[in-house]
């Protein structure tokens, strides 16, 4: 490879210890992924794909091995600082969308901004671009009960992307939603690859989607990468 | 995060479980309310004997007492009230209590003379001590009466009745007793008859030495009885009569047995004089003074820390019963707090994902446990305010069927107010302190991973 990755993983384990017998979720990953590219990550139930989106995302931290971001070793980070990343360097989906119900739309995608201490007036502007943007703008006062699982999953992509992010992590994101509207959603994500170079890891596993969409495929089984990874 | 901002989803959450948050706020309410009326109430009792004490002669005033007597009236199985004792020999007759009026820094001084008396009005009667008390005592500004006039000189025919005693005659108009005829009844033993009779035809009543007499005086004036009892010595006193037409009352010579124990040379003198300063200032040098007289002395001025510290303990035990209601509603926020950890677990794993720190979802916590502790203070000084009104109206309805005066037994200053706010919404953080740090600990993992 000519460009340094912008995520570096290395040995990357993680072990979960269940009634005193550890459970290896991810034993020993080795990854590099590009800027800018759409990696798919595959693998069956249980083969340690959302633990190895979470360990990215910096709401985990791994058992042993590192993640490099840009440079910038992430793995060892103390709590405050991996908040820190998870605000500004990553943005994340998940399959049952996670949006705060209480909220309205707008005010679900303006939420990292809140964290980010960004004024009143700027996330609610912003926060309603990013909306038009995923093509909800009419829906912004819409709280998520009011809106469709589609109409969910822009919302959360829209809240993914507010604050800028280098990488975008989705988990399943087309796992709740019918084979039309998960085809819509993850074209919007090649969108963003592609028209603004967004970096996109995403877990699926519908084959057709990924052969259609990603660039380059992980494979994952027993929290080993067994097809499409980067020997160390 | 902004603190603006934390503030705001703090009360986005509490709105959003209205009932709760109301049920949570009622409970701090209550415990406020309970240690606002406690407080207030006991201020108000200090303020209110404190301000009597002050209206009243009894700082001012110094009892002398006799030799071999700790406190006035001799009664041996009282507890001892004279600080120094006065010498064995000294004897408290007319010279001494002139020489005690002449001391610098003494207003007046007049023995304490009082005898046991069968007081009638009407057709009612009352066994009472009636007081001898001159007109220069009667007549001071410590002594309030609200009916009539204080009698005008210490030979003046009419006496000063209270209002206690009035009502215990049947007459419940004040106002209306100035003017009427009081009898005094009392005991007299001829001795010289005593001495040549046996003790069976004494109580045969053949020839009794045991005379009763009744003499009849004019009520000139009515005091007012002051709800807290703080005028003491004379207000307290049933019937005042002044010196002059006490003397021609056919009595005993004494009014207790005791006094007979202090028979000096034959003279018993009396059981004590009442000393009135000019000034509290006074009271240390005319004290040193009375006592270089051979006299004891007690002032109740003396006695003034021991009051101060039982008020400082019953304000601890008020402030204990109110406690108890502050704990429970502060175990009633940490339920509220856990509850509402468990219902939004979800909701926290997502703010965390999208970069909530630990401190910032903390502060989230932190901030509506301090608004409902804030909301129940606010609430809870209402509401203690308007109950101890409510306490006060009605003492003040039973009372005044008593002839009682109005009395505000219970007393606000600002800082109770301010003290319960901020002590709520302490109480309310410190409450918020354990719940928030869970909610801090929460594993975004966990709480994203299953619907
Ligand atoms: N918080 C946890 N505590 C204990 N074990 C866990 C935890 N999270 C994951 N595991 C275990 O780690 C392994 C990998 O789980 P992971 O969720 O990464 O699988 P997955 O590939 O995402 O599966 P799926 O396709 O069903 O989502 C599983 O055996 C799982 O039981
Ligand atoms: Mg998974």
């Amino acid at each position: 490879m000519t460009d340094a990755p912008l995520v570096r993983v290395r040995a990357l384990a993680r072990t979960y210890v269940i009634g005193g017998v550890p459970v290896a979720a991810l034993a020993g990953v080795d990854l590099d992924v590009a800027a800018g590219s759409f990696t798919a990550v595959t693998g069956a139930s249980g083969s340690g794909k959302s633990t190895l989106l979470n360990l990215l995302g910096g709401l985990d931290t791994p058992s042993a091995g590192t993640i490099e971001v840009d440079g910038a070793l992430v793995s060892g980070l103390d709590r405050e600082a991996l908040a820190r990343y998870r605000r500004s360097v990553v943005g994340m989906i998940f399959q049952s969308f996670n949006l705060v119900p209480s909220r309205t739309a707008l005010e679900n995608v303006e939420l990292p901004l809140v964290f980010a201490g960004v004024d009143k007036k700027e996330r609610k502007r912003r926060a309603a671009e990013f909306l038009d943007r995923v093509g909800l703008g009419g829906r912004t006062g819409h709280r998520p009960a009011e809106l469709s699982g589609g109409e969910q999953q822009r919302v959360a992509v829209a809240r993914a992307l507010i604050n800028g992010p280098r990488i975008l992590l989705a988990d399943e994101p087309t796992g709740n939603l019918d084979s039309r509207t998960a085809r819509e959603i993850v074209g919007l994500l090649d969108g963003l690859n592609r028209e603004r170079r967004l970096t996109v890891v995403m877990v699926s596993h519908e084959e057709s989607l990924v052969r259609e969409f990603a660039r380059r495929i992980v494979r994952l089984r027993d929290g080993r990468i067994v097809d499409g990874g980067d020997a160390a | 995060m902004r603190p603006a901002d934390a503030v705001d989803f703090a009360l986005a959450s509490l709105r959003q479980r209205r009932l709760r948050t109301f049920l949570t706020a009622s409970g701090v309410m209550i415990g406020i309310g309970a240690l606002v009326s406690m407080i207030s109430f006991g201020k108000g009792l200090q303020k209110n004997v404190t301000r009597a004490f002050e209206a009243s002669d009894l700082f001012t005033t110094v009892t002398v007492l006799p030799g071999g007597a700790e406190k006035p009236g001799g009664d041996p199985d009282g507890k001892p009230r004279a600080k120094a004792p006065g010498r064995a020999d000294a004897l408290l007759d007319d010279a001494a209590v002139a020489a005690l009026a002449r001391l610098p820094g003494v207003a007046m001084a007049y023995p304490d003379v009082s005898f046991p008396a069968l007081v009638g009005l009407g057709d009612r009667r009352e066994f009472r001590l009636v007081q001898v008390v001159p007109a220069a005592a009667v007549n001071s500004s410590a002594l309030r009466i609200r009916w009539g006039r204080a009698y005008g000189s210490d030979d003046e025919n009419g006496v000063v009745v209270n209002r206690t005693v009035l009502r215990q005659l049947g007459e419940t108009e004040p106002a209306a007793a100035v003017g009427r005829t009081i009898r005094i009844t009392t005991v007299s033993i001829d001795l010289a008859r005593l001495a040549t009779l046996n003790l069976a035809s004494i109580f045969s009543g053949a020839s009794s030495p045991v005379s009763q007499e009744t003499a009849e005086f004019p009520i000139v004036g009515v005091t007012e009885v002051m709800a807290f009892g703080g005028e003491g010595g004379l207000a307290e006193s049933a019937v005042m009569i002044p010196p002059g037409p006490a003397g021609r009352i056919k009595r005993l010579p004494f009014s207790s047995v005791w006094d007979l124990f202090r028979i000096r040379d034959g003279r018993i003198g009396y059981s004590a004089a009442t000393v009135r300063l000019a000034s509290l200032r006074d009271l240390d040098r005319v004290r040193s003074k009375v006592q270089d007289l051979g006299f004891g002395t007690f002032a109740l001025a003396d006695q003034l820390e021991e009051v101060t510290r039982a008020f400082r303990f019953m304000d601890m035990a008020l402030a204990a019963v109110g406690m108890i209601a502050i704990v429970v509603a502060a175990l009633g926020i940490v339920n509220t707090m856990i509850m509402s950890i468990l219902e939004r677990y979800r909701e926290i794993g997502v703010m965390k994902a999208v970069g909530a720190s630990d401190g910032d979802i903390k502060r989230i916590f932190f901030f509506e446990s301090g608004a409902i502790g804030l909301a129940g203070g606010a609430a809870g000084c209402v509401l203690g305010w308007a109950t101890s009104l409510l306490i006060n109206r009605l003492i003040d309805l039973y009372l005044s069927r008593q002839g009682m005066p109005h009395v505000a037994y219970f007393s606000f200053p600002a800082w109770i107010f301010l003290g319960a706010v901020a002590f709520a919404v302490l109480v309310s953080l410190a409450s918020g302190i354990y719940p928030a740090r869970r909610a801090a600990r929460v594993d975004p993992v966990v709480a994203l991973r299953h619907d």
